[in-house]
């Protein structure tokens, strides 16, 4: 065997294996391809549970929200995804901004999902809602101490505070909200009074920020709910309680999890079916069990563990400013020195 | 003659080149400037970003090459209880992902983990915030990076003459003076090379340190494209990582200087032997390592699998399994066969300027984050299909995007300067009298590459071949990226249970990682030992 031949052969393998896999892929009936940055464990359970409704096969790739929607700007009219799921609003927001989606208003969308949950257009459409809120240790603070996001950054909680990283998407939608609701000024200086309380580095995770308040490290912090429905799952005795903030001003800010349909979908009818289905009371409900999120359709009772949380009252900020105010946020974040 | 060197230019330069694309998207960044963003960076985060990162590069420099280095020595130059198996067990560190171990560190050591709680609890020592400085996370970088260092230095030592270490014996030199003046001396070219790569894998790191929350240059890049969209300024700020790269590999080059190190196969005799305390305490020392970098978070990791084993394994595991192994294996043996196209000795390489300089692109992959180097891919085959449109084709795109073979290109850029930096040291070691010799014989080219050159450099290709290997099967965001449907790997599947917070869960697939990857290990021992048997 000469170099040649080693090389040539390389070369041949990785082409046979190239054209195994497209031979595999060609061999399907009808099927919706989604890109999804929602990971795996949550979104296959729904997606099996659509394929046993309705024949419809459903074919997914996860990935990080802006690598694939730079995939997908690429891709063009030859891709090969019918939907894009994501987590956050203000990717939805970008990804609509970028020309990747088609309008979608259907009926049944409409009558499932509250308007202020869906881009105006139909560009994406919220398939659940997720609260970001205070949580705090019962042991240590008192519900009464507590009020507002911006209440954090005074004194009082000097050394007490953890914080999740200013790098997730969850903390510059919050910032922008506030930024929406204050001002730039004062949101600078709210987030200049949570960095000054800080007790640690901040978080790179909402789980690491409620293992910090339960050994103590801080007293109190801000979380998805969910994350905290998974670990009261998991410790139930666990010192540690949500507050909903700024029930008397602006309400908890929340934010959502969706998808749309691509603009060069193959198969936007399959895509819509699917975002119709993901949309109905059935699905909703597998959105609040598996994940403790609250649902999107309000015709639907949230799950009995998430219920248990009580009511609260929700910011009413129209869901495209967090993608609007998404740079200014950063921008101010990293300004202040918030990591 | 000429028409020789002709033929192997242009293989040279095409493997080269095309190795090297990323690297001239990324550079093409520059053609759409973005003063804005820039504006931001260079006034708000810029300067710290640089301190903090050059600090990270000092510390884990220094920590790798100490650590590295005399861990080689001991067990190639000293004998002592354990030594033998321990001289494999530092391997293995290098087949736990970084993110991993510092999810399991910061589970057990951070302010919230057992270690912090019992030592509070028990000896009543206040807790501290471990993430706080930079202490913490360039322990975390040494312990996970040392085995660059070790596994090339090792090599080095083993290849070191016995008479040069006998005759600093009997001039009465103590081990610690020889191990200065004549074992580092002479290993010097392993431990830059150890040393490079290892500082262009914490440079592109982007998993531990958004773990730790620490800002490094590649927490600007991601910064530009995920919260400014500026794919654009994330390329341009990526291009000064290639270029430090480039002037770290060139001062790799100087610190290696003219010298080159021909040598012969060592005895198997150890010169040193340590007996009584001293050996124990050498043993101590090697298994704190040991334990530290693997026992200690292996033992976590199966805590953690053992409880959530029920829930989370399943047939997709095979799937999982066969995905991560062809990809690793496929990738591995394209990387090396390149690296070794790159390496081969030649006189025409050695006069040539412009291929020594397509030789050092193509290595320069490493130091870009994976993300930028898929993205620009992404982009590099766009403009194909751009000038292809221009010129009355058609897009390629649709072909290539989500296509295995984009993916192994992926692999194959960004892990090219393992395998060569490893073969080109082996190439090194041949000496000018074998060729000489075979040309007088009247060899031709392809026989002396098939019969000289290459069982000479079987120990650094499959050194290579390993490390690319391993390197491989711990990717993670071109893999994300780029794979195409249905081929998720154990990576992927680790990262997306960690990135939720299903530590337990995602110990699951990062057990069968280190498992895979040990037992790569032991495949590459096994042909170890075979060849410096027969050599």
């Amino acid at each position: 065997m000469n170099i040649k031949t080693l090389v040539s052969s390389t070369v041949m393998f990785s082409i046979l294996t190239v054209s195994s896999i497209t031979a595999v892929q060609a061999a399907t009936d009808e099927l919706v391809t989604v890109y999804s940055s929602r990971k795996e464990h949550l979104i296959k359970p729904l997606f099996e549970a659509f394929t046993k409704d309705t024949g419809i096969k459903v074919e997914y790739l996860t990935g990080k929200g802006g690598a694939l929607i730079e995939r997908l700007k690429l891709e063009g009219t030859n891709t090969k995804a019918d939907m894009f799921m994501t987590v956050d609003a203000g990717n939805l927001w970008y990804a609509g901004s970028q020309d990747l989606f088609q309008g979608v208003q259907t009926d049944t969308l409409k009558s499932n999902i509250p308007a202020y949950l869906r881009d105006p257009q139909g560009l994406w459409t919220g398939l659940s809602v997720r609260a970001r809120t205070i949580v705090y240790n019962t042991d240590r603070v008192q519900s009464e101490e507590l009020s507002t996001y911006a209440d954090l950054a005074t004194d009082k909680w000097a050394g007490r505070l953890c914080l999740r990283t200013s790098k997730k998407v969850y903390t510059k939608s919050l910032v922008s909200s506030l930024i929406h609701h204050h001002g730039k000024d004062k949101t600078a200086d709210i987030v200049k009074g949570w960095i000054n309380n800080l007790a640690a580095t901040p978080n790179a995770k909402d789980s690491h920020v409620m293992s910090a308040i339960l050994s103590g490290q801080c007293d109190v912090g801000l979380v998805n709910t969910y994350y905290y429905g998974r670990l009261m799952d998991k410790k139930p005795n666990s010192p540690l309680k949500l507050f909903w903030a700024n029930q008397n001003t602006t309400g908890v800010h929340v934010n959502v999890s969706g998808a749309g349909v691509t603009k060069y979908a193959s198969n936007a009818k399959a895509a819509i079916q699917l975002l119709e289905w993901l949309s109905s009371a059935k699905a909703q409900a597998i959105y609040g069990s598996l994940n403790k999120e609250y649902p999107a359709n309000q015709n639907i009772a949230s799950d009995d563990v998430v219920s248990a949380w009580g009511s609260f009252k929700q910011d009413d900020m129209n869901l495209a400013q967090a993608g609007i105010l998404q740079a200014d946020a950063v921008k101010l974040m990293q300004i202040q020195g918030y990591r | 003659m000429e028409k020789n060197c002709f033929k192997s230019k242009i293989w040279i330069s095409v493997v080269a080149l095309l190795v090297a694309m990323p690297i001239f998207v990324v550079a093409f960044s520059w053609a759409l400037p973005e003063h804005e963003l820039w504006a931001h960076f260079s006034e708000n985060i810029l300067s710290d970003l640089i301190s903090s990162t050059l600090i990270l590069l000092l510390g884990v420099g220094v920590g790798v090459t100490l650590l590295g280095t005399v861990l080689a020595y001991l067990v190639v130059m000293v004998e002592f209880p354990g030594r033998k198996w321990l001289e494999w067990a530092l391997f293995l560190p290098f087949a736990i992902p970084a993110y991993v171990l510092a999810f399991v560190y910061l589970g057990v050591f951070d302010y919230s983990g057992y270690a912090q709680v019992w030592m509070r609890e028990t000896l009543g020592i206040p807790g501290f915030d471990i993430r706080a400085g930079s202490w913490a996370i360039i322990l975390m970088f040494v312990l996970v990076f040392y085995p660059y260092v070790y596994m090339m230095t090792r090599a080095s030592f083993k290849r070191q003459k016995i008479n040069m270490i006998e005759a600093g014996r009997l001039l009465g030199a103590s081990p610690i003076r020889v191990f200065f003046k004549v074992s580092l001396p002479l290993a010097r070219p392993a431990v830059a090379a150890g040393l490079l790569v290892t500082l262009m894998e914490t440079l592109a790191d982007f998993g531990v340190v958004s773990l730790f929350n620490y800002d490094t240059f590649t927490t600007a890049i991601y910064s530009a494209w995920g919260d400014f969209r500026s794919i654009e300024v994330a390329a341009q700020l990526a291009s000064l990582l290639v270029l430090v790269a480039f002037f770290l590999i060139y001062f790799e080059k100087k610190a290696r200087g003219q010298a080159k190190y021909y040598s012969a196969n060592m005895a198997n005799k150890k010169p040193y032997h340590a007996t009584g305390i001293k050996g124990w305490l050498i043993s101590l020392f090697v298994f704190g390592v040991f334990m530290l970098s693997f026992a200690m978070p292996m033992l976590q990791l199966v805590i953690w699998g053992w409880s959530s084993v029920a829930d989370e394994w399943s047939a997709k595991y095979i799937d999982l399994i066969a995905s991560t192994s062809i990809l690793t294996i496929t990738a591995a043996l394209i990387t090396i066969a390149f690296a070794t196209i790159l390496a081969l000795p030649g006189r025409c390489k050695q006069t040539s300027v412009w291929l020594q300089s397509v030789i050092r692109l193509a290595t320069l992959g490493y130091a870009l984050p994976g993300s930028v180097m898929a993205v620009g891919l992404l982009y590099g085959i766009n403009q194909i299909s751009i000038i292809n449109i221009h010129f009355g084709g058609e897009s390629i795109n649709h072909i290539i995007y989500g296509s295995i073979a984009l993916l192994l290109f992926a692999y194959v850029s960004r892990f090219m300067a393992i395998a060569y930096s490893s073969i080109e040291a082996s190439a090194q070691q041949i000496k000018p009298v074998f060729t000489q010799s075979a040309r007088l014989l009247g060899a031709s080219r392809m026989r002396l590459i098939w019969q000289v050159y290459l069982p000479m450099m079987t120990p650094g290709i499959l050194a290579g071949g390993l490390l690319v290997a391993v390197d491989v099967m711990k990717e993670l965001p071109a893999t994300y990226l780029l794979r195409p449907f249905g081929w998720d790997t154990l990576a992927i599947q680790t990262y997306e249970l960690s990135a939720e917070g299903l530590f337990e869960r995602a110990a699951i697939p990062a057990l069968i990682m280190v498992v895979f990857g040990a037992l790569l290990m032991s495949v590459f021992q096994v042909l170890d030992k075979k060849s410096s048997k027969s050599a």
